[in-house]
């Protein structure tokens, strides 16, 4: 049944731009970018149980990096946003060293903290970031072809989604996968069998940021200019939400929680200044109706016919 | 020096706003287990509705200042009820979400019924500065500090004398058989979630006057007041005063003499290393774990 039901997804995913415009091109662009961010914290949070606010400071640093490397040393696009992952995994690891020792609570003002840090040095660092002003990004090219427009790239990041799911759900199968979701469980039962605590962690960190910073150097492409105001604690704490929305435990998940929020904002936009009051709304309902998020939905629905 | 002396005192009139929301954190995660991302946001909206009785209704001040504990208290309790109960007993990350949720709602409720300019906050007290071994004093700084340790007495004398205080404590320590002895763990954490609104909604008072009341007032107090009470070990109340008395300090000094664009950041580069090398806080013992 899964199966078929992850075809039906592709396909719906491969057809739907054909039957919109511009606009929606934009949005279903959009949602890819975050849904890459929602599948790293399925690893982080659904599968090692570690947890993180501070999430815009790996997708800062995935942008910046790529959009410098793309500016001031002429690589490719389809390197740059590579170089932007690899920039974010490496600070993940470092990320990663605080939460060997500290969990809960403690673990999320460190990853907090992080975030702050990361988006004070791009504001004030001027001469490499652009500071204030921002910084420009070009457009994504492949194979020396300019992407123009949001349908093309949208097909692009659809294909890193749909790559980055299938290695998320082997990882979730594999072994590593199983040591980090034991260790979740049980860190003492897990270390017992074997299972080493400091290098599973660093990997989820290395892995989640890797994955996010990618997101943020294809987001950088996407928009064309940076400024240090997007990568703020509310959109760390907007990716929580989503991937709890979706649902932690699936790739599916994580594609609902993006599309959550890459549309909500655009449905409740016509609620003008009550359009917040009601997003956190249905945030509340959602928590209290669909714990386990969007995706348990459709499981519940499979599961009763 | 005198400048070093008015530097600290501000600190300290700052540290013991952050300190009040601390408090407020550490009590709600201490029963509740949860950390409440929209405490800031709460004691803004109770801020609003004491302007507004201030504005509209004509009250004095002093009447709305011994009103707000009051206010605090109803409104934290009706939310606990309302939107936290139902999910005690599921997946913690979802009652965090939650509590972000709620700081939405608040924040944005806000800003919809008062608009988004900052509003002008009476004060207590007056401008005028004492003199003390040179160091011009405000009154405010000093008003703030008796404020806030008057009320974190109160709380004290809250914890250790009353018999709903000391059940709190048990629940704190052992839900499972608190409640074996009979007290009621839904009315401690409603409890727990009034008083800690109370307290915030002093703090917003104490700090509308200096800072101006708008939407956003409140948010980096909140980030300070969870730095502080983590420096402190997130579990001890004396702690986490202690933790933000330190930041509101330190804090000042840095933004005076080293850099202040860097003076937030700093706070939380502090935390980052203090949680390196002493991963319970500062001022609780480590307990090592049972397996």
């Amino acid at each position: 049944m899964n199966r078929y039901l992850w075809m039906a997804t592709i396909a719906a995913l491969v057809l739907i731009p054909l039957f919109v415009s511009n606009y929606g091109w934009y949005l279903l662009a959009v949602t890819m970018v975050y849904a890459l961010v929602a599948l790293s914290l399925s690893i982080l949070v659904g599968m090692a149980g570690q947890i993180s606010i501070g999430h815009a400071g790996f997708w800062a640093l995935g942008a910046y990096a790529s959009a410098i490397a793309m500016q001031h040393f002429a690589v490719p696009f389809i390197l740059a946003i590579f170089v932007g992952a690899l920039v974010a995994a490496a600070f993940g690891a470092l990320v990663a060293l605080p939460a060997l020792r500290v969990s809960g609570h403690y673990l999320a003002i460190a990853t907090l903290a992080f975030a702050i840090l990361v988006q004070q040095v791009l504001f004030e660092w001027e001469s490499v970031t652009g500071g204030r002003q921002g910084l420009a990004v070009p457009r994504p090219s492949l194979l020396g072809e300019e992407l123009q427009s949001d349908f093309s790239y949208y097909y692009l990041l659809l294909a890193l989604f749909l790559a980055a799911a299938w290695m998320t759900r082997n990882l979730r199968r594999s072994f590593t996968g199983r040591s980090m979701m034991a260790l979740r469980m049980s860190a003492v039962a897990a270390q017992c069998a074997g299972i080493s605590r400091a290098r599973h962690i660093i990997l989820a960190f290395a892995l989640s940021a890797f994955l996010t910073g990618l997101s943020g150097a294809l987001y950088g492409s996407l928009i064309g200019r940076l400024s240090t105001e997007t990568f703020s604690l509310s959109a760390s704490l907007s990716f929580l939400t989503m991937a709890v929305i979706g649902g932690l435990g699936s790739e599916v998940g994580a594609l609902l929680g993006a599309a959550f929020l890459a549309v909500a904002p655009e449905v409740l936009r016509q609620f003008k200044d009550a359009e917040m009051v009601i997003y956190g709304v249905i945030l509340l309902l959602c928590m209290l109706f669909l714990p386990h998020g969007l995706a348990s939905l459709g499981r519940r629905w499979i599961f009763s016919k | 020096m005198s400048v070093a002396l008015q530097l600290v005192v501000s600190g300290l009139a700052l540290g013991s706003i952050y300190a009040l929301i601390a408090l407020s954190l550490v009590i709600i995660n201490k029963a509740t287990d949860v950390v409440n991302f929209a405490q800031g946001e709460m004691a803004m909206l109770g801020t609003f509705a004491c302007l507004a009785a201030l504005s509209a209704l004509k009250l004095p001040l002093w009447l709305v200042m011994l009103g707000a504990f009051p206010l605090g208290l109803a409104f934290g309790a009706l939310v606990e009820r309302l939107a936290m109960r139902p999910l005690s007993g599921g997946p913690p990350i979802n009652a965090l979400i939650a509590t972000i949720g709620l700081f939405l709602v608040f924040h944005h409720l806000a800003g919809w019924i008062w608009g988004y300019d900052p509003y002008r906050f009476p004060s207590l007290f007056s401008n005028e500065p004492v003199v003390v071994l040179e160091a011009r004093i405000s009154q405010a700084s000093l008003g703030i500090l008796a404020v806030s340790l008057g009320v974190m007495a109160l709380l004290y004398l809250f914890y250790e004398r009353t018999r709903t205080g000391i059940a709190m404590r048990a629940a704190s320590m052992n839900r499972r058989a608190a409640r074996l002895m009979g007290i009621d763990v839904g009315r401690v954490s409603m409890t727990a979630w009034g008083l800690a609104t109370g307290l915030s909604l002093v703090a917003g008072l104490l700090i509308a006057p200096l800072t101006f009341l708008d939407f956003e007032m409140m948010v980096i107090v909140l980030l300070k007041a969870f730095a502080g009470a983590i420096l402190g070990g997130f579990n001890s109340l004396p702690g986490a005063v202690i933790g933000c008395l330190v930041i509101g300090v330190v804090e000042n000094l840095f933004g005076a003499y080293v850099s202040t664009a860097f003076k937030d950041a700093f706070a939380f580069g502090i935390i980052v290393v203090v949680l390196m090398a002493r991963p319970a806080g500062l001022f609780t013992r480590r307990v090592g774990t049972k397996v």
